[in-house]
């Protein structure tokens, strides 16, 4: 593998942004996720490899030391944050057609529930993992959702609630999703949510955590 | 008299033996539920709160009991948007140091700010009434706390800005000081310190950024001789053992860490633990006998060494008071204890045939008990039915059916019974749980004797 690849998976597993950035201390004064994937595509990379060979498996290895509990949220996201700073780069690539995202994932909290931390968390990370993510923000219907699926067929889509009562509203929402799209898979999480009522309401898949989703979507889009 | 109360959590938090495990269920907007009003009438008024308590009290006879359950009351103060919900607290829906406001902009709530005297006169109110149950001031923990009031902003904040996160922290903690000295002050005999968000970080940054501003808070509690718990949500397994480290005088979890796993690094650490009722599989969305399966399963895994029985965190607003009296009489006796854990076994067993049990001329009365003969209700349920048969000769057939024996909880299935002990007549529970007197189940045998007759 390209030496400067296998450098920007390591700024994406460890979390390393750019020349500036302090974290992680090992890694204080050397070129970040930033530099190391513009002066790639300069060399002539293709944008491609640069997604597939360099950033992606950096936040495959992160995501399987949070799955191993060796490292949490904080570290997750800092790697999330690598990524999208590398991702700009490869952004008019994305545009061209020279190199194309895993697929789509529309994300928001369900009717009535205004919490968005966890459902952030789900976002940042699932950008992180080289996905388009739409984000419809929270109290979001199950109209938006289908608007939004319609504008990006074949998106997956993702519900979070954090209240008892408004988990009545991703069933609702996920009924109606699937009575419009049927083919449409629909992730689910948050708090009160469980696997078991994931089964009763005919969602896809229940994730405790954010990096379930990923998984979940890997296994979809690969 | 055996102890109850704060008397008994005081020995839970001291690690000395109890004779029952105390019981804490944390009734927070459910308290809205049980007066019939929205959680926002409820949270805005010291009136609602503290009939709302009352009734929870008289419900379901707890050790100790939360005054108020809501993260929201510091946030709010301190400029965080709130959107309220009909049957939930209500939800952070702007970060202002993340929307341009800054840290020395903050200041530390007094007493008379937001809704902190509501929660003061419904302390007061309750001290008074309710001298001997433990009253649990909550305060929103500094890491949580931290999370409102900049988003998720601070997780990166960590790496790229520590010193500004120890500064946030820093604050926070003055906030929880405050706060929690504001709640002792007016009768709160345990302070929990709610930190749920800390479940997202790993141990490492839990100690560079947490410990000291929790510590802190818990010395403060500690200097003025009252108890601290920490409460925590969430998948925090990693963190438990420096959560101990802060030195609360007990730790709190929900469904998803187990509960053995608490109790041995608590116990290792000389901190009382509790939990960790699931919330809404169990008790909101099942039945009484889910609950008190699920009780049963905490009250056997942690012992009676410094658990406290709790729910994971706080009770959605409609769960089922039966749900919650099922745990609380299931903590109060032994026997039903017994039962359940009989009962527990026996989910792979079919009913009883009943072909041939009854008979055309005579009255056929069962009762299901645990065993007469260890269990002292059951014995007195089973004299009361010999002596009211008595008169009635060969009319009557009585027969006992222990739950000890397989056949015995096969019966009480085909039965349909559900507690014990429980008189059916003719096939009928007629008396559930409570001994009838005498001239009652005579009426009831003889009311079934003129059926045969009839």
């Amino acid at each position: 593998m390209n030496e400067l690849l296998e450098k920007i998976s390591d700024c994406i597993e460890f979390g390393k942004i750019n020349l500036a950035s302090p974290y992680p201390p090992q890694m204080k004064g050397l070129e970040g996720a930033d530099e190391l994937t513009a002066k790639a595509l300069q060399e002539g990379t293709p944008p491609q490899d640069v997604l597939t060979k360099g950033l992606m498996p950096g936040m495959e290895k992160v995501g399987r030391k949070f799955r191993e509990n060796k490292v949490f949220v904080p570290q997750v996201l800092m790697s999330a944050k690598a990524m999208s700073t590398a991702l700009l780069h490869l952004k008019p690539h994305f545009l061209s057609g020279a190199a194309k995202q895993k697929g789509t994932f529309i994300i928001g909290t369900v009717l009535g529930d205004l919490h968005d931390i966890g459902k952030n968390l789900v976002a940042m990370m699932v950008e992180g993992s080289g996905y388009k993510v739409i984000d419809l923000g929270t109290d979001v219907s199950a109209e938006t959702f289908i608007e939004a699926l319609e504008e990006n067929p074949g998106a997956v889509v993702g519900l979070s609630a954090l209240l008892t009562t408004t988990m009545v509203n991703m069933q609702k929402i996920t009924n109606e999703i699937k009575a419009a799209m049927p083919e449409t898979l629909i992730a689910i999480g948050g708090a009160p949510v469980s696997e078991e009522f994931c089964e009763k309401i005919g969602a896809d898949n229940y994730s405790a955590d954010p990096q379930g989703v990923v998984e979940f979507l890997n296994q979809k889009f690969l | 008299m055996s102890d109850k109360g704060m008397q008994l959590l005081e020995k839970a938090f001291r690690l000395e033996g109890v004779n029952r495990v105390p019981w804490v269920p944390f009734v927070g907007v459910h308290g809205a539920r049980l007066v019939g009003v929205d959680a926002k009438t409820y949270l805005t008024s010291s009136a609602h709160i503290v009939e709302g308590i009352g009734k929870a009290i008289e419900l379901y006879n707890p050790d100790g009991i939360p005054v108020v359950f809501d993260l929201q009351i510091e946030a709010e103060i301190l400029g965080c948007k709130l959107v309220w919900n009909d049957d939930n607290p209500p939800a952070v829906v702007s970060h202002p140091l993340a929307e341009g406001a800054t840290l020395d902009q903050l200041s530390i709530p007094e007493e008379t700010d937001g809704r902190i005297p509501i929660v003061l006169e419904a302390t007061r109110r309750l001290r008074e009434t309710y001298p001997d149950i433990a009253l649990y001031g909550l305060i929103t923990g500094p890491f949580t706390l931290a999370l409102h009031l900049l988003g998720t902003e601070v997780f990166m904040k960590l790496f790229e800005d520590p010193e500004y996160v120890h500064d946030l922290m820093a604050f926070c903690s003055k906030v929880g000081d405050k706060h929690a000295q504001l709640l002792i002050d007016a009768g709160c005999d345990v302070i929990a310190v709610v930190d749920p968000m800390t479940s997202q970080i790993d141990p490492e940054s839990f100690k560079t950024f947490v410990s000291s501003p929790v510590t802190q808070i818990f010395e403060t509690i500690r200097k003025n001789k009252k108890y601290s718990s920490f409460f925590v949500c969430g998948h925090a397994q990693q963190n438990i053992e420096v959560m101990c480290d802060c030195l609360p005088d007990n730790i709190s979890i929900d469904e998803n860490i187990p509960l053995d796993y608490v109790k041995d690094i608590a116990l290792q650490k000389g901190i009382s633990f509790g939990g960790n009722l699931k919330l809404t599989s169990v008790l909101l969305l099942g039945d009484e006998l889910d609950a008190r399966k699920e009780a049963l399963g905490c009250l056997d895994l942690a012992g009676k060494e410094g658990f406290i029985l709790a729910p994971g965190c706080d009770l959605p607003m409609d769960t089922p008071v039966e749900n919650l009296q099922a745990v609380s009489t299931l903590v109060h006796d032994e026997y039903i204890q017994e039962a359940t854990r009989n009962m527990e076994h026996s989910s792979s067993l079919q009913p009883l045939s009943l072909d041939g049990h009854w008979h055309a001329d005579k009255v056929v009365i069962d009762v299901i008990t645990l065993d007469s003969g260890s269990c002292a209700p059951c014995q007195y349920m089973m004299e009361a039915v010999n002596k009211a048969a008595a008169g009635f000769g060969d009319k009557v057939v009585i027969s006992e059916h222990k739950i000890k024996d397989i056949n015995g909880i096969r019966m009480m299935m085909a039965l349909g019974v559900k507690n014990v002990p429980t008189i059916c007549i003719n096939g009928k529970a007629s008396f559930i749980s409570q001994i009838p007197p005498r001239s009652e189940l005579e009426a009831s045998i003889m009311k079934d004797i003129q059926a045969l007759n009839g």
